[in-house]
């Protein structure tokens, strides 16, 4: 054994000791779990020279009974990662499962062993909590949430043709007192507070890190797509989403308070359906569009307005519960991408961002994490411009510079993510290059997610890749063995049918 | 430990390091101290003859592949079988001295301490000093002054151990000093901590100089051992001195030890093999970038067995016989002068090219303690079927010429990482990067392994889990179709080459009127099942409710449902990622009505042909077409396809069927009644995805006993592949009438051929074998030819861990077998075993058969016992018999059981109980197959 090696890391060994890092190393005897322990603490310590990685746990990792799913999957999935040289993993923790079945009765059980295994490994931990319900794994909302809404659809946000989208409560009751006589903002509070004091032992040290639920998905947006195209090669912009009882409300006392009342009667009537080409003609015109007119400006002003107090009320809650706690606290902002390329940007103003060819509509969310001292977690980090269909006018990279600048002049911290386990080479190609560029305001990057793709013999071998080269950017690949260029040539193909499929 | 003693109080310890740059002498550094006398400590180092030796030799590739190229023209019909490079470490030996000088300056007042290295490399001196009086062997820092210009205080966890480091400019240069005594020096391995030796004994001796003149002396003249270890970037030695030291009096001393180094010098050598389709031969080119003469002593494998043999000549210039037992063949000096280069020609029938590489009389390299194996191919081809040969031939360069990574005619699938290949190197990667980038240092190569193999154990356990307790199972098929891609373009003979068919009816399917129906429920479930491809009933209307009777072609409202719910089903099924095959009659066709003498032969519907379109060597039909191109079907007018008009009707209905229900490829019905070439033109026309032909007839018997050798039936189901071109694979009849015996009669022998391959369809064109136990005819409620009883999953378990394509009857997916089919699809599915995987028939006895598929899946049925360690002695396989024999106690009793397996873990042994005997080894490849296997076991 190398001296210098041991001098250097003793200390840590026994630290590490202790967290049971040697108790699965079965076939191994004695002197090589040994060396095992020392190599990943020689290569742990590199990593914290890096940008800190994250990976998703499942988003299923706690059932509805409170159980593990998949436990020992997950625990031989940790220690793969530990020994990869993971920083921590990120975990979602479900509203419709903690407080399920009555308001004000929450069930930690499950996400405590999580924080515990966690903990054991030595991992650090960033939990989500989330107030949206998942039809991907079919996480719905609390019982309890979901029986009020059946009489009182009001509370779901609603598009023009009547659908409510029930994934999450519409931002309009934000502060209204629709559920069981308290408002959902209060409701939010207490999940929080009942969390904090639940998961107390780990805040700080095993737990680093919380962002907060601020509507479809977690981010902070209207749900403008929520009743996605069937069709392949559809590139609507969504619609507006402000049909909702309250929504409706809010609006007209808006427009006779602005002095035009005939304009808070509805959305704009010539807003394109989810399938049109957002484009072509009506409201998102390029010229002429009704956008540009003093309806479109007050229209579009109050929907994004809207959203901006609803992001800060969440975010303040959720800064004031935890200020006392040594962690972060984030929220996450969509990286609305498509139809970037235009004047009107007419995604990101139906998903609530009044960002144009001439207003910078990310400046006054940027302020609301400033002012809240939160940090700002963006996806998107794998998306490429060149990648991204011509037809829908998109552009990610530049979307994601705009939105980082305006973090960069706020101070507001950026923690990123992917989009989508997407395995595509050039996907951690991207993320690679957005993580290491010198004027990334990115320290911290969560991959998602952990689940059986992530550890096929496709995908972890980039991932592991991807691990490194973050901490070795110089390493060049003409330096790995010769069998390797193989290997990453044949996997794009696959990978591109795979996301057609 | 060498020690020369001077002074009582100080114990100098010094070691060198290697560095880059050549030692060059430095002023000597001088500290004036009262009473005391400096030395100067010098490291130096001389220029060595041999300096050269250390350095490696490294000739890109490129370079040694230039002087090949010229000699493999010989080959223009051969393809790459074989090609690797092996990595050769070579232990070189240096002889080097240390040199220890030591001046006393004038005064008297300094000493000066020189210690030199003439070995290449850079050396650092690490040392440090024992104060008189101390008691033990601990060392101590020397005081400031006596420190050189850019010596570093080395911390350690031995605290008292003070380090001087010689400064940047490589200069070891110790400044040391002391007025009353002499000193002790000791060269040492910086990295090994020996415990200084007590020379506190002296003390009185060197007490006793230093009163008299103030100077040297000590207690030099001791045997010492000095231990240098050095640590660059990729050495690793371990220098030994033994040398005495010579006393020098007052004017100090000067003396030499002289240091052996050992280190490992990297050289690759590549080997790579063309087999030559025209010639027969294995051309073999070896090419290596070892300097000087190298040796290749070399034999060859026959078959299976391990001895070396010496194969007929020609053999290659410089080659001498060794002892009957080997050739030595000294390979030729490459015109760039950096390598060399041989070629050898290899007849074939051999297995493998076996060879060790000699340096000289006492070097010799070897592959990791084991001969290098070079895998040859043989040519598959049995002399008499010219037919086959060409089928084969053309198969061989159509299928696998351009996609190098199935190349499975070669034993060995070096030229084809795997995905799964992917994450050990990256991960190794990983490791090796950052160790040698970081530390510089390789020193914990077992340590690396270690890690590398247990995050490939973790992703591989949690990838296993994670995808075992996947809810749906359409995604999973997805995953796996992506796992899939087809190595070649798809031909309608094999579809991807990893297609599981499934017989999507049986002989009662059309009593219910609603099959299709049926049938829509089940889409998913045989999706999750595993299946890729369904045949579904013939869809026509048909004088007999089954179908095999049709009539008007273009009315597909049958019996198992309408022409709207049978698109509803197709669309359903291909929704769930199933190929969907339509079973077309093109034999035979019913005619509506009656010609002018009674005789059913004039048609209906849309098809309206005449008495023309029937064969005229059918009396019963009249008909007025040409005679059969095949045999005839009594029961129906056989139609004459040699009829320009018939087959452009039949070509415009298959494409219309393909356009309008969606199928994707075809059963054909009894094709034995038409010539193949037909087939392949009406296959070329509608372009199906898949096609299987039912060439049915009967095995060969001889008073009753079915022979062992069914060449000729399998060559007549051959034949027919031939004749469609291939574009059209066909039921292995030959397979299902052999595992009948086989598994009746307990004959596991007649599983193996005489050449040692399948006995069936499948051991010689098996991308074109469509194996099946049982169908429609054969089994259901017609039972014309049943498969033994109680076997049936003796017979799912070869042909599903087989090459071919397998194909599972709907009566066996829904009945209790089909966990254990499930089990099967599943291990097949994830050890990719493909329709041209190969197979290496291990055991093939009365109540035995073991064969190993891909070098990657190894199989046992019959009730005889394999054992493992025998398959393991073959060599075929790695097996590590702790674990077999864990896995063997831990096994039964236990329902269902998914056992998951690492590459730490090289096989595992699981036994399916009763009642049919079937036992599933598993084995990972060392480098092709990281990822865990399941392995079902199933109580019986």
């Amino acid at each position: 054994m190398d001296i210098s090696f041991v001098g250097s890391s003793q200390v840590n060994l026994g630290r590490n000791g202790d967290v049971g890092f040697f108790s699965f190393g079965q076939n191994l005897n004695a002197k090589s779990r040994f060396d095992v322990a020392l190599i990943y603490i020689w290569m742990a310590s590199i990593m914290v020279d890096g940008v800190k990685l994250y990976v998703g746990l499942p988003l299923d990792t706690v059932s509805k009974m409170h159980t593990m799913n998949q436990e020992r999957a997950i625990a031989a999935g940790l220690k793969a990662l530990k020994l990869l040289g993971v920083e921590g993993v990120e975990l979602p923790v479900w509203w419709g499962i903690a407080e399920r079945e009555v308001r004000g009765k929450y069930q930690w059980t499950g996400y405590l062993a999580v924080a515990e295994m966690v903990h054991k490994l030595g991992l650090k931990l960033h939990v989500s909590l989330c107030f949206h319900a998942s039809k991907q794994c079919k996480i719905p909302l609390p019982e309890w949430v979901s029986r009020i809404g059946k009489e009182e659809p009001g509370i779901y946000f609603t598009d023009r043709s009547g659908q409510h989208y029930k994934d999450c409560l519409s931002l309009a009751v934000d502060d209204v007192p629709v559920l069981d006589g308290k408002t959902p903002v209060e409701v939010y509070k207490d999940f929080c507070e009942s969390f904090k004091s639940a998961f107390s032992p780990f805040m700080g040290s095993t737990i680093t890190g919380i962002s907060v639920g601020l509507g479809p998905d977690g981010e902070l947006r209207y749900p403008s797509h929520h009743h996605p195209a069937k069709s392949n090669g559809n590139h609507g912009a969504g619609e507006f989403q402000c049909y909702g009882k309250y929504m409706l409300a809010n609006l007209k006392q808006h427009a006779e308070k602005h002095g035009n009342p005939l304009w808070g009667l509805a959305g704009p009537h010539d807003a394109p359906g989810y399938d049109q080409n957002p484009i072509s003609g009506g409201f998102f015109m390029e010229d002429g569009g009704s956008w540009k007119t003093p309806y479109g400006g007050f229209f579009i002003s109050w929907y994004s307005s809207q959203l901006i107090s609803h992001g800060h009320c969440i975010l303040s809650l959720a800064a004031s519960t935890f200020k006392d706690a040594p962690i972060s606290v984030s929220g996450k902002v969509p990286l609305v991408h498509s139809w970037y390329q235009t004047r009107s940007h007419p995604s990101e103003l139906t998903a609530g961002f009044y960002n144009t060819a001439n207003r910078d509509g990310y400046k006054d969310i940027v302020e609301i994490f400033s002012n809240n001292s939160c940090k700002m977690i963006l996806p998107g980090m794998d998306l490429s411009d060149e990648h991204e269909p011509l037809e829908s006018r998109s552009s990610p990279e530049s979307l994601f510079a705009q939105i980082t600048s305006s973090c960069l002049k706020y101070g507001v911290e950026v923690s990123g993510q992917n989009t989508a386990v997407s395995g595509v080479s050039r996907g951690f190609e991207q993320i690679k290059n957005n993580l290491l560029d010198k004027n990334a305001t990115v320290d911290l990057f969560t991959y998602q997610r952990m689940g059986a793709y992530f550890f096929s013999p496709d995908h972890f071998p980039l991932f592991a890749q991807l691990v490194r080269s973050l901490n070795q950017p110089t390493q060049r690949l003409d330096s790995l063995p010769v069998n390797h260029g193989d290997t990453v040539e044949s996997l794009p193909d696959s990978n591109l049918h795979m996301q057609t499929a | 430990m060498s020690v020369v003693t001077t002074d009582p109080r100080f114990l100098l310890l010094h070691h060198h390091h290697r560095r880059a740059t050549c030692f060059k002498p430095v002023p000597k550094l001088q500290l004036v101290s009262q009473r005391r006398l400096p030395f100067h400590l010098n490291c130096r180092q001389t220029p060595n003859s041999r300096g050269n030796v250390g350095t490696r030799h490294s000739c890109p590739l490129n370079a040694l592949s230039s002087s090949g190229s010229a000699v493999v023209e010989t080959s223009e019909s051969s393809d790459v079988t074989f090609r690797e490079t092996f990595r050769l470490q070579r232990p070189e030996k240096l002889e080097g001295k240390i040199t220890i000088r030591l001046d006393a300056e004038k005064n008297e007042e300094y000493g000066q301490l020189t210690v030199g290295c003439n070995l290449p490399g850079n050396w650092v001196l690490h040392w440090g000093v024992n104060y008189v009086g101390d008691v033990g062997s601990e060392w101590d820092q020397p005081p400031l002054d006596m420190r050189p210009p850019g010596s570093i205080p080395i911390k350690d966890y031995a605290i008292e151990t003070p380090f001087g480091r010689s400064p940047t400019q490589s200069e070891g240069e110790v400044f040391y000093e002391d007025e009353e005594s002499g000193n002790w020096y000791q060269h040492r391995g910086r990295d090994f901590k020996i415990p200084l030796i007590d020379y506190l004994q002296d003390d009185g001796n060197v007490v006793g100089a230093k009163k008299s003149l103030g100077i040297w002396p000590g207690a030099l003249g001791q045997m010492s051992n000095v231990i240098l270890k050095s640590n660059a970037a990729d050495y690793k030695e371990d220098d030994i001195v033994e040398s005495n030291l010579q006393k020098r009096p007052l004017q100090g001393f000067y003396e030499e030890h002289s240091v052996f180094k050992e280190f490992f010098t990297d050289n690759v050598i590549s080997i790579s093999v063309r087999y030559c389709l025209g010639r027969a031969k294995n051309i073999l080119f070896i090419e290596t970038d070892l300097p000087g003469d190298v040796v290749i002593h070399w034999g060859v494998h026959k078959d299976e067995s391990k001895s070396w043999e010496i194969p007929p000549e020609p053999y290659p210039p410089e080659t001498t016989l060794f002892k009957n037992k080997a050739l030595r063949t000294l390979l030729q000096q490459k015109d760039d002068g950096c390598g060399s280069w041989g070629l050898f020609t290899l007849d074939d029938g051999f297995s493998a090219f076996v060879f060790v590489l000699k340096l000289n009389e006492n070097t010799w390299l070897n592959c990791k303690g084991d001969d290098f194996y070079i895998p040859l191919t043989s040519s598959v081809v049995t002399d008499n079927d010219s037919g086959l040969t060409h089928s084969q031939d053309e198969e061989q360069l159509k299928d696998f010429g351009p996609a190098e990574k199935f190349n499975d005619t070669s034993d060995s699938n070096q030229a084809g990482p795997t995905y799964a290949d992917g994450i050990i190197n990256e991960i190794r990667n990983l490791v090796n990067d950052i160790s040698s980038e970081k530390h510089g240092k390789t020193k914990s190569r077992e340590a690396q392994e270690s890690i590398l193999h247990e995050i490939e154990k973790l992703a591989a356990e949690a990838y296993s889990i994670f995808r075992s307790s996947m809810p749906t199972f359409t995604d999973t098929n997805l995953s796996e179709d992506e796992d899939l891609q087809p190595p070649v373009k798809i031909s309608s003979g094999t579809g991807s080459g990893y297609e599981i068919l499934c017989q999507g009816f049986n002989w009662e399917s059309h009593k219910s009127g609603n099959w299709y129906m049926e049938l829509n429920e089940k889409a998913s479930e045989l999706s999750s099942l595993g299946f890729t491809v369904i045949w579904l009933p013939p869809p026509t209307d048909s004088v007999s409710p089954e179908g095999y009777m049709p009539r008007d072609l273009y009315n597909l409202n049958s019996r198992y449902g309408s022409l709207d719910q049978l698109k509803v089903l197709v669309k359903r099924l291909h929704e769930v990622g199933i190929r969907v095959l339509g079973d077309v009659v093109l034999n035979h066709r019913c005619a509506q009505y009656k010609n002018q003498n009674g005789v059913w032969n004039i048609f209906g519907g849309r098809l309206n042909w005449d008495d023309r379109a029937v064969v005229a060597d059918d009396p019963h039909f009249q008909g007025r077409g040409n005679k059969s191109s095949g045999d005839n079907f009594h029961a129906a007018p056989n139609i004459d396809h040699s009829q320009e008009f018939v087959r452009k009707d039949i070509k415009e209905w298959l494409c219309w069927l393909r356009e309008e229900i969606g199928y994707d490829g075809w059963r054909l019905d009894f094709v034995r009644g038409f010539w193949g070439g037909y087939v392949k033109d009406y296959l070329e026309a509608s372009e199906p995805y898949f096609a299987v032909g039912e060439f049915w007839d009967s095995l060969s018997y001889t008073y009753g006993e079915m022979d062992h050798n069914q060449d000729a039936h399998r060559q007549r189901i051959v034949d027919w592949i031939n004749a469609t071109n291939g574009t059209a694979g066909a039921f292995d009849v030959t397979t299902k009438g052999i595992l009948h015996s086989a598994l009746e009669r307990c004959e596991y022998w007649r599983l193996s051929d005489e050449k040692g391959k399948p006995p069936g369809v499948v051991g010689w064109w098996p991308s074109r074998a469509v194996t099946f136990i049982e169908n429609h005819d054969t089994g259901s409620t017609q039972g014309h030819w049943r498969f033994p009883g109680g076997k049936e999953m003796q017979g799912y378990a070869y042909i599903l861990t087989h090459p071919g394509t397998p194909s599972v009857f709907y009566d066996h997916i829904f009945s209790e077998y089909q966990s254990q089919i499930l089990a099967l699809i599943s291990i097949r599915k994830r050890q990719k075993i493909h329709c041209r995987s190969t197979v290496k028939i291990v055991k093939a006895e009365r109540d035995v058969y073991a064969a190993i598929v891909d070098e990657k899946l190894a199989m046992k049925i019959g009730p005889g016992h394999l054992n493992p360690q025998t398959v393991h002695k073959t060599g075929l396989w790695p097996l590590r018999a702790e674990i077999t024999s864990c896995l063997n106690e831990s096994m039964p009793g236990f329902k269902l059981m998914l056992q998951f397996i690492y590459l730490s873990i090289l096989a595992v042994y699981a036994e399916f109980a009763r009642p049919t005997f079937v036992t599933v080894l598993v084995k990972l490849a060392g480098n092709s197959a990281p990822f865990g296997t399941q392995v079902v076991v199933i109580e019986g």
